[in-house]
């Protein structure tokens, strides 16, 4: 190599580094059975097409009492609510409500910015999907797998059962972080592929330059209920950098001459807990449940113990 | 203030530049390094806070490189060496003269007082003040500067890394001389005395000391000594295949010594006798009729306690026995039964008698006897003229001379060594023209009558009558006289010669028609040495064997040499110098202050203005 190959390669924007692969055993066999015990707590209902542990809105052949109506021709007698008649000298039928199986949506985060860092986001991002995954095909969930950038970059059609779990652990380890962010794009394009409404679990460092809302909205407004599982890495807001150096945006390339101090270290650091906290208050407001996923927190411990004290498992 | 490196102008120059170069480094825009980032939105919020305050940042850059520019002309003007003008200053101007003679090696004091001697002047050169200059002597036998007149301490201390004891004794008159030279016209001039303080106090000079002040600085505990003082080694003149030695030891001490002497014959052990000295006592010694072939010779002694004393360079002599080489002599004569009965004496010499007739200038002879006539000499050896005729001599006849003896008579030439030429009688003969270079070693009435010298590098001894018209063939002088003269070409000398002294200068035979010679030392040392007049000539400063060659791959020829100086074996150190009724006064007074290194302030204060800098820069104080 010349020295003006060095310094163009020294002076080029280093690529961003290709994430870690995923271990091939993403859980052993003692951690599947802890997590056997486990099952996502939906706060809402929806309707299902296949019987399942969940409640739907879908009024039915279930055992527990949903409400009544005005008796048609046609209804089945042994549903007529005779105490009702007795009381209120009206036929009325009752209505049950029908034990289905939930449609749960990942949307994992396959942007650049997850790669950022030495793969750290977004080995977090897959070995959690792959962990509530594994939840809610062991509750009978319809589980479906997407992941974004700017469009929808990979997808595994929803499916049923435990044995599923090893079709998606082959497609996390087939995702690799790159291109840009741009959440809305991306979920719009899922949310029209996919007409069934569930539980939309989206798993990203929501590093969106368009505006983090705007994915969570698409979302919001097409009846999904979103979960947000922000992954959060601390380097991110307090790099380890000293000195003149010349910033550029690992996805955008956009670049800015800037001397690194203690102070706008510090500030730096406000910046990033303050977009934190935006993404927090957001959330909250429009009550969408929030998680923070930091990555240095142990895998293990985030889905057993924080994600329990979160309510986020039963 | 003046600068002794760099002058003002290169200064200037090399500023002007410097700052030039650090100014464009700092108008040129650095290229800075990539970093990536994973979201540069929430650098873009806090980037636009700080654009505010971006004049500040610009003004504390001009403070940076007002610094950096301050940081230059400190280098440069440390480049200059800036030292403040001479005579400025009140500072002493020092002469340390360290005493390395052979009682400097005693070892009294651990490690030897020699080593204690540098770590006094060691602490007199940190003890220097700003403006005081030292230099240093070595004194022994010779005065030698070390150093120049400096206050540089890195160059007293290299040399006093370069003080090395000798076998010589120290001549304090040469060295308080030298010591006054240098120092003549200084303000404030001291000497400083290093030594043992056994030291010759008799100058046998006139030295003004009364403007100088002269110290003293000593070193030494005690003086436990018993010395080998004289050592020599003769061949029997009549039985050269038999030798005696001579040996005097001394006792140095106040109280009685009992001593064992060995003496060894090329490594060998010959004889070893116990001796008891009494106080002070000088004991001479004769080993006498040794037989063996053994050159060199080695004595040596040691307390009878099994104990060395303080001192070892004297516990050793060394002696070199005469070699005994067969001699080839030409003799050129008609017939001299008086001459043939003298060169039958020596066994080893292996003579040849030729009619003047069938002499034809042969070569391959040590010495050629010409007897009565002088036909032209042969190439190398030495000619020994017998009553020389008038043509073809190498000198001139002068008058005729009748009924004349010696009236004076060279007593220290080796030609008339042992012999009483003041009754001889001679009928007849003639005065010898001694040309100059020449050396008369007999005369009559003022007449040369015995004359030695050189003709072409070729040595010859002329005498100046017939022997036989004399009563000399009578007597045992003549044939003393032949053998002398035929030894002292030939270099095969039955005399004391068996070494020299260390401490002076030795005129040591090399191979006839050498003009150069190698001597390697006792300790391996080589050195070229000139050859004028068939010897080289060196001062001595080591004891022990030497070699002498005349080319690298001939034939070593060696010598000794002792220190055999009582004076030197006593070592008992002296409280106090006193010179001339003038006592010397105390060590070297340490006055603290700055050292006239200006240089080395501004690069510290460079060094510390580079650290504010550097602090500064990573608390973005000057970014």
């Amino acid at each position: 190599m010349s020295v003006l190959d060095f310094f163009r390669k020294a002076s080029s924007p280093a690529p961003p580094r290709a994430a870690q692969p995923v271990d091939g055993d993403l859980f052993d066999d003692q951690f599947q059975k802890k997590l056997d015990s486990l099952a996502i707590v939906s706060r809402r209902v929806f309707a299902g097409r296949m019987r399942a542990e969940r409640r739907s809105k879908k009024k039915g052949s279930g055992v527990e009492f949903a409400d009544h109506r005005d008796y048609a021709p046609g209804d089945d007698f042994r549903f007529v609510d005779w105490n009702a008649y007795q009381r209120f000298g009206k036929l009325l039928v009752r209505l049950y409500e029908e034990e289905e199986d939930l449609g749960i949506y990942f949307i994992v985060d396959c942007s650049a910015s997850m790669g950022f860092g030495g793969g750290k986001k977004f080995d977090q991002a897959r070995r959690l999907a792959a962990a509530l995954a594994y939840v809610g095909l062991s509750n009978l969930d319809r589980v479906t797998m997407v992941g974004v950038a700017n469009e929808v970059v990979a997808h595994l059609p929803g499916s049923r059962g435990k044995a599923t779990i090893f079709k998606i652990f082959r497609f996390l380890r087939d995702l690799s972080p790159g291109g840009t962010t741009d959440l809305a794009d991306a979920i719009t394009t899922v949310v029209a592929q996919h007409k069934r409404r569930g539980l939309a679990v989206l798993v990203s460092d929501l590093f969106d330059p368009a505006g983090f809302e705007r994915g969570i909205n698409v979302l919001r407004y097409n009846k999904f209920e979103p979960y947000v599982l922000h992954i959060v890495d601390p380097a991110d807001g307090r790099p380890a950098l000293r000195g003149d150096v010349r910033v550029y945006d690992c996805e955008t390339g956009d670049e800015r001459e800037v001397t690194i101090t203690d102070a706008l270290l510090a500030k730096m650091d406000g910046a990033y807990r303050e977009y934190l906290a935006e993404i927090e208050r957001f959330c909250a407001k429009n009550q969408v449940p929030y998680f923070a996923a930091p990555v240095d927190v142990p895998f293990d411990e985030l889905v057993l113990r924080v994600f329990r004290r979160g309510g986020f498992l039963r | 203030m003046a600068f002794t490196g760099f002058s003002l102008g290169a200064l200037a120059l090399v500023f002007a530049a410097t700052a030039l170069a650090v100014t464009v480094l700092y108008v040129l825009k650095l290229r800075r390094r990539p970093v990536a980032v994973p979201f540069s939105a929430i650098w873009q919020r806090v980037l636009k806070e700080k654009e505010a305050s971006e004049l500040f940042s610009r003004l504390r850059n001009l403070l940076s490189l007002l610094l950096q520019l301050v940081l230059v002309a400190l280098l440069v003007l440390a480049l200059g060496d800036p030292r403040p003008a001479q005579g400025s200053s009140g500072g002493r101007d020092i002469v340390v003269l360290v005493d390395t003679s052979a009682s400097m090696q005693a070892t009294d004091v651990a490690p030897s007082r020699i080593e204690v001697a540098r770590g006094k002047i060691r602490e007199m050169i940190e003890g220097l003040s700003a403006s005081d200059r030292l230099l240093i002597a070595r004194m022994d036998a010779s005065t030698v500067p070390l150093s120049t007149m400096t206050s540089e301490p890195s160059e007293l201390t290299a040399a006093v890394a370069h003080i090395e004891s000798t076998d010589t004794r120290a001549d304090l008159g040469a060295g308080l001389a030298f010591a006054l030279d240098v120092l003549r016209d200084a303000k404030h001039p001291e000497i400083v005395v290093v030594s043992d303080g056994a030291l010759d106090t008799d100058l046998g000079r006139q030295l003004d000391l009364s403007k100088v002040q002269l110290r003293f600085t000593k070193v030494g505990a005690r003086g436990r000594n018993v010395a080998i003082t004289g050592f020599s080694v003769r061949r029997y003149p009549l039985d050269a295949s038999r030798y005696e030695v001579l040996l005097e030891v001394t006792n140095t001490n106040d109280a009685p010594q009992e001593v064992e002497l060995t003496l060894l014959g090329d490594g060998s052990v010959v004889d070893v006798s116990r001796l008891t000295l009494k106080p002070n006592e000088r004991l001479p010694r004769v080993i006498a009729d040794l037989g063996g072939a053994s050159r060199k010779l080695e004595a040596r002694i040691r307390l009878g306690d099994g104990k060395s004393d303080d001192l070892g360079a004297d516990d050793h002599a060394y002696a070199l026995m005469p070699e005994r080489r067969r001699a080839r002599v030409a003799v050129v004569t008609r017939g001299n039964t008086y001459l043939e009965a003298a060169l039958l004496l020596d066994e080893y010499l292996d003579v040849v008698t030729l009619e003047p007739a069938a002499y034809h200038g042969d070569a391959g002879f040590d010495v050629t006897i010409f007897d009565g006539v002088a036909p032209a000499p042969p190439p190398g050896g030495g000619v020994l003229y017998l009553n020389p005729p008038e043509v073809g001599a190498p000198v001139k006849l002068g008058r005729a001379l009748q009924d004349f003896g010696f009236d004076t008579w060279d007593r220290k030439s080796q030609v008339l060594r042992w012999m009483a030429v003041e009754n001889v009688q001679v009928a007849r003969g003639h005065a010898l023209g001694a040309e100059p270079g020449d050396r008369v070693l007999g005369a009559s009435e003022g007449a040369p009558i015995l004359v030695q010298g050189r003709r072409d590098g070729r040595p010859f001894v002329a005498l100046g009558f017939d022997p036989r018209d004399s009563d000399l063939v009578l007597r045992v002088g003549w044939p003393l006289f032949v053998l002398n003269v035929i030894h002292s070409f030939a270099e095969d000398d039955t005399s004391y010669v068996s070494s020299f002294r260390t401490g002076e200068a030795w005129h040591v035979p090399a191979p006839s028609g050498a003009v150069s010679a190698l001597v390697r030392d006792p300790s391996g040392r080589e050195r070229e040495l000139p050859v004028r007049e068939g010897r080289a000539s060196l001062f001595g400063e080591r004891a022990g064997f030497y070699e002498l060659r005349a080319r690298p791959d001939a034939a070593p020829q060696p010598f000794a040499a002792n220190l055999s100086d009582p004076a030197e074996s006593r070592i008992e150190p002296a409280a106090a110098l006193e010179l001339s009724g003038k006592k010397a006064a105390g060590p070297l007074e340490v006055r603290v202050g700055a050292r006239k290194q200006v240089w080395a302030l501004l690069v510290l204060f460079a060094l510390v203005l580079s650290a504010v800098e550097w602090l500064t820069y990573h608390r973005r104080v000057t970014v």
